[in-house]
């Protein structure tokens, strides 16, 4: 038996052999994966590119195939309805149920606050909704490549986000180019303020440290191997001149960004021989686009967002073999499909490296990852009243904050640290204060319920049991609960003991009894809390277990 | 029953199952009547306090001397002169501040003017980061200054931690975010601690057999976290519960909130060594004062609540008898603009006072007050005088007893270490200054492209001498070596510098001046 098959039968129900010292790499390719395809598979995939799936979504997709499913993830669907006022009775300009993202602020009432909150609570609302789609987790990771924070106008927020939205797995290159004189970009990162007369190279920099090539090793005077000092300065004159308009205006204006022929600087710039000695000049308010075509023809671009795309989607480990086999074969893709997104994103969650065991299960959570799937995998009853319903997205939209993740706020220009900081990464999410609010937030959703407005949103026990297989195997219960939470299968000792949990010390068969009992007598108050009761009990081991922290 | 089980609780204490799903706290945890002390005599503690925002320091130490210049450009905020709580003929306190000036006057209250450091970074996010970090403006530095003095300390962290010598947590952050001054390469040195009387343990589960993969890697990870965390959490529990508070605290302040849990567990026999707690609410970009009324606003309220709190909480250490064993330090990402804006407020800007407090601290103003012109620039913030990297690095050998060698390592090479600290430990001997004010002279001044600095040493020294802007960008280092005894001239090509107000530092082992410089067209 080679190291491969003996590990799938480790982590399968079988573990008994002791375990050797380290994991060994995962060594497989970008090639096509030509394994079995089974409930296994399919959470997988569907776990890591949505927000949390349901039972029966994971089905759909084992029915219909790895590429039917993929299909389906990657089917254009049409922009969300824009987030509507639901708060603010003396918004002079927006009634209730209306959307505020076109309309003017007031100077006597503060609008921005409400208008934050509807934004949040409706972001909130898209993750909750999704159907079969990787729009939403790609729209965050370009939330987190580009981060902005900390530009007070949620009309800025609401178009820029949508902007990420709509290039959700388009073309790489122009979606750099409009983010380059995105009204909210500009303003985070002072574009606005670049001038002729005053350069501000806060944008050139982070454009190619961050959000294209990387920053290389420093191998001599301001030269990070993949660019220089002198092309940061460069590049901040290239793109001088832009400015945004329609900030927290108090008239209907468009927000935009436009070009100020005397602001930019019409020199010529000389770039380093990083960028092969371009010289730059005389495009006037095409320049920025000219530049992020320059930019482009560096293949290290394309490594560079490759490898922040398998660290979203695989696992935050870059070895030389995964160097070699993954990220080089995706990045050469993107570049012959003209930075497209969608062939190397699709050739990634493919590939036999994606659905190898060693990729299965080794990526905590983030905190709406986290949040979500503790709510949405139940299939929550939401209010049918917008206005409730919004409040309650907004409730639960306020428990990642406190877990350290709050969306529209990345705390860096870097994004959330999850997803860079060596040598941790994924590992910052966990702290003494950040556990035991993951902890109480799902002992809330299971015991009292979270207050939303005059509701509790409290988890239904005897509505989720009615989508298993076989309710009535005490066994089968625990097994297939575990099933839809965690990413691998829990140990028979594991599972022995949640059966502990539902029927402690009693036979099999009581459960079947007892269930078949409810089933028959559903109006019977006493026997739904005695099934009710056991099963919650289940559901929350299954949520405080460190396994399920993991995708 | 000899079965491990899948389901253990936290602690000695066994828990059955039925209590933890029944949602209750167990309020209680093991207390010893044994508390697991080392020495607590001999341990030091560190209290930091972080004002988030930008704290606007001359709005806080008022340099009197200067007074005339402050009313030209900050006239809408500033404080009249007869209200200012004179400290000595050269500066005073905000009004606001009458806890911490009875403290100064008691010798507990030191104060270090214009803490900055080269190429001042404006941006909140980016200007905190340095500050936690104790890297210098140009380089990103993934670990607290604290967290690398940690590393070398506790090698492996947080792998088997806690354990018998160390079973308490390093560090404390107050709040639910542990503070990047404790991170460490692989974790984080501190615990975010809310309310040490409200910790529950975590539900600890044990899977059998780890598997050996990533996610076994992982899941591994997570189960040392929540054992630690609960491991942690149970020491907490046992110092609140022995410790306790001898001074009344403001319940509506909420920096004292957080101060009176600091005291309380030093007072409880925890060992931990850093303490960070936070007051938000500095970035006073507008109504930082009443209208017509510059004696209230946010800042004052803000003062007030720091000076309060800083002084409730050295009482109680004072009547503990623990005074000897903490210092504390404020900080804040950089000062504001020495002009205030139309909105009453004033804008991000670059250095600014901080305040040391304690009895071991060595007590008093350290540095000079800041030339303020009535024509200053209206991007101009406080320009340095001392670097931040060393007052840390002062703490750490003085208070903590690092050595130089290992400070300059953690911070930075030309580590000049400050009096800040005394009569604990003195490691400061008293010397005849190595300068003399009245000869450093730049000139001419103003200039239009060529200037010399002069400066006479009393003896040979190490010299510093850099041009910095007026935003505080250092934009040249004019010299950085030894000198001999005698008069020297060092020679400012400015011809290429754009015209506008500049300031020369002149750093002379740990003493510092700053002066203005003009160039003209």
């Amino acid at each position: 038996m080679d190291r491969r098959t003996m590990l799938t039968a480790l982590t399968g129900r079988r573990a008994a052999t002791p375990a050797p010292a380290a994991p060994p790499d995962n060594d497989t390719t970008l090639a096509p994966y030509a394994g079995p395809w089974g409930f296994e598979q399919a959470a997988h995939l569907l776990r890591r590119t949505m927000f949390a799936p349901r039972l029966a979504q994971i089905k759909t997709a084992v029915a219909q195939g790895l590429d039917a499913t993929l299909a389906q993830l990657f089917q254009e669907l049409p922009m969300p309805d824009p987030p509507v006022n639901y708060l603010s009775n003396n918004d002079p300009f927006v009634p209730l149920g209306d959307t505020w993202v076109d309309a003017p602020y007031s100077r006597t009432i503060n609008l921005r606050n409400p208008r934050h909150r509807s934004l949040r609570a409706w972001t909130m609302g898209l993750l909750l909704a999704e159907g079969v789609s990787i729009r939403e987790r790609m729209t965050l990771f370009w939330h987190n490549h580009f981060a902005t924070n900390n530009v007070n106008d949620p009309k800025y927020l609401y178009r820029h986000i949508s902007l990420l939205r709509a290039n959700a797995w388009g073309n790489f290159r122009e979606l750099v180019k409009a983010i380059t004189i995105d009204p909210t970009m500009l303003r985070f990162l002072n574009g606005n303020e670049n001038t002729r007369v005053a350069p501000n190279e806060n944008y050139a920099r982070e454009l190619l440290e961050l959000f294209t090539i990387g920053k290389g090793e420093q191998v001599g005077p301001g030269d990070y191997s993949t660019f220089t000092e002198q092309d940061v300065a460069e590049m901040a004159r290239v793109l001088t001149g832009w400015r945004d308009r329609g900030f927290n205006a108090y008239e209907e204006v468009p927000i935009e960004a436009f070009f100020v022929p005397n602001r930019h600087d019409t020199g010529a710039k000389q770039l380093s021989h990083r960028f092969d000695n371009e010289v730059i000049s005389n495009m006037g308010n095409q320049e920025y686009a000219h530049l992020v075509d320059v930019i482009f023809r560096q293949p290290e671009v394309a490594r560079h967002i490759c490898r922040k795309l398998y660290r979203w989607f695989v696992y935050y480990k870059i070895d030389e073999t995964v160097e070699a086999n993954v990220i080089e074969p995706m990045a050469q893709l993107l570049i012959a499909s003209n930075f497209e997104m969608r062939p190397v994103l699709e050739a990634l969650l493919r590939s036999e490296h994606f659905f190898d065991v060693l990729s299965m299960g080794p990526v905590i959570k983030n905190p709406l990852d986290f949040v979500v799937s503790a709510v949405k995998t139940f299939d929550f009853d939401f209010p049918d009243n917008y206005r409730l319903q919004y409040e309650a997205w907004w409730r639960i939209f306020l428990q990642t904050p406190a877990m350290q993740m709050e969306y529209f706020n990345p705390p860096e220009v870097a994004g959330w640290k999850a997803y860079y900081q060596e040598p941790v990464f994924y590992r910052t999410w966990i702290n003494a204060a950040t556990l035991p609010k993951r902890m109480s937030f799902t002992d809330t959703l299971i015991i009292n319920g979270l207050q939303a407005g005059n509701e509790r949103l409290r988890l239904d026990a005897l509505k989720f049991i009615k989508t298993i297989d076989d309710p009535y195997d005490p066994n089968a219960v625990v097994e297939s609960f575990a099933r839809i939470l965690l990413p691998r299968p829990l140990t028979d000792n594991q599972l022995a003991q949640l059966k502990e949990v539902l029927i402690p010390g009693l036979p099999d068969y009581e459960w079947g009894v007892e269930y078949t009992d409810y089933e028959a007598n559903p109006g019977n108050m006493q026997l739904a809390v005695a099934v009710d009761a056991k099963l919650r009990n289940v559901i929350r081991v299954l949520l405080s277990i460190p396994e399920f922290y993991l995708s | 029953m000899q079965r491990r089980n899948f389901l253990k609780s936290a602690g000695a204490t066994a828990v059955s199952l039925p209590i933890l799903l029944n949602g209750l706290r167990l309020s209680a945890m093991s207390q010893s009547a044994l508390f697991n002390m080392i020495d607590p005599e001999s341990d030091k503690v560190l209290v930091l306090i972080q004002m988030n925002g930008g704290n606007d320091g001359l709005n806080m130490i008022i340099p009197r001397d200067q007074y005339s210049g402050l009313a030209a450009v900050r006239s809408n905020i500033l404080i009249p002169e007869n209200e200012l709580l004179k400290v000595d003929d050269l500066t005073g306190f905000h009004p606001a501040m009458k806890a911490l000036k009875v403290l100064y006057d008691d010798a507990r209250v030191g104060v270090v003017q214009s803490v900055g450091y080269p190429n001042q970074n404006r941006s909140h996010f980016r200007s905190i980061d340095i500050w936690t970090s104790g890297s210098p403006a140009e380089k990103f530095w993934n670990t607290g200054w604290l967290g690398r003095h940690f590393d070398a300390e506790y090698p492996g962290f947080p792998e088997g931690y806690p354990n018998g010598q160390y079973p308490h947590p390093f560090a404390i952050t107050m709040g639910s975010i542990v503070s990047e001054t404790c991170q460490g390469t692989i974790a984080n040195y501190s615990m975010a601690l809310e309310d040490p009387f409200n910790l529950f343990p975590l539900f600890e589960s044990e899977g059998d057999v780890r598997p050996d993969t990533p996610y076994g890697n992982e899941l591994d990870f997570l189960r040392t976290s929540i054992v630690q965390t609960n491991a942690y959490s149970e020491k907490i529990t046992e110092a609140a519960n022995l410790g306790s508070n001898q001074a009344e605290y403001a319940e509506g302040n909420r920096l004292a909130r957080q101060l009176k849990n600091v005291a309380l567990l030093i007072s409880g026999g925890l060992q931990t060594k850093i303490y960070v707690v936070n007051i938000g609410g500095f970035d006073t970009h507008a109504a930082q004062v009443v209208e017509g009324n510059p004696m209230v606003g946010e800042h004052a309220t803000l003062l007030e609540m720091v000076s309060n709190a800083i002084a409730t909480f050295q009482n109680d250490l004072k009547a503990q008898g623990l005074e000897h064993r903490v210092v504390g330090m404020t900080f804040s990402e950089f000062g504001r603009k020495i002009r205030s804006n139309e909105s009453l407020g004033t804008d991000h800007g670059t250095a600014a006072p901080l305040i040391l407090f304690g009895s071991c601290i060595r007590p008093g103003m350290l540095g000079e007050n800041p030339e303020i012109h009535r024509d200053v620039h209206p991007s101009e913030g406080v320009p340095m005088q001392y670097d931040f990297r060393d007052v840390y690095g002062s703490l750490l050998v003085d208070w903590f007893e690092l050595e130089e060698s290992a400070v300059r390592s953690l911070l930075h090479e030309n580590f000049q270490k400050l009096p800040i600290i005394e009569d604990c430990r003195m490691t400061t001997a008293a010397q005849t200054p190595l300068l003399d004010d009245f000869k450093i002279e730049a000139w001419p001044n103003p200039f239009d492209g060529w200037a010399q600095i002069g400066f006479t040493l009393e003896r040979p020294a190490w010299v510093r001498l850099s041009l910095f802007n007026a935003i505080g960008g250092e934009v040249q280092v004019l010299t950085n070596q030894n000198l001999g005894a005698g008069a020297h001239r060092i020679p400012l090509e400015g011809s290429r510098l754009p015209v506008g107000t500049y300031f020369y530092r002149l750093q002379i082992g740990n003493q510092v001046r700053t002066k203005r410089l003009v160039k003209v067209g």
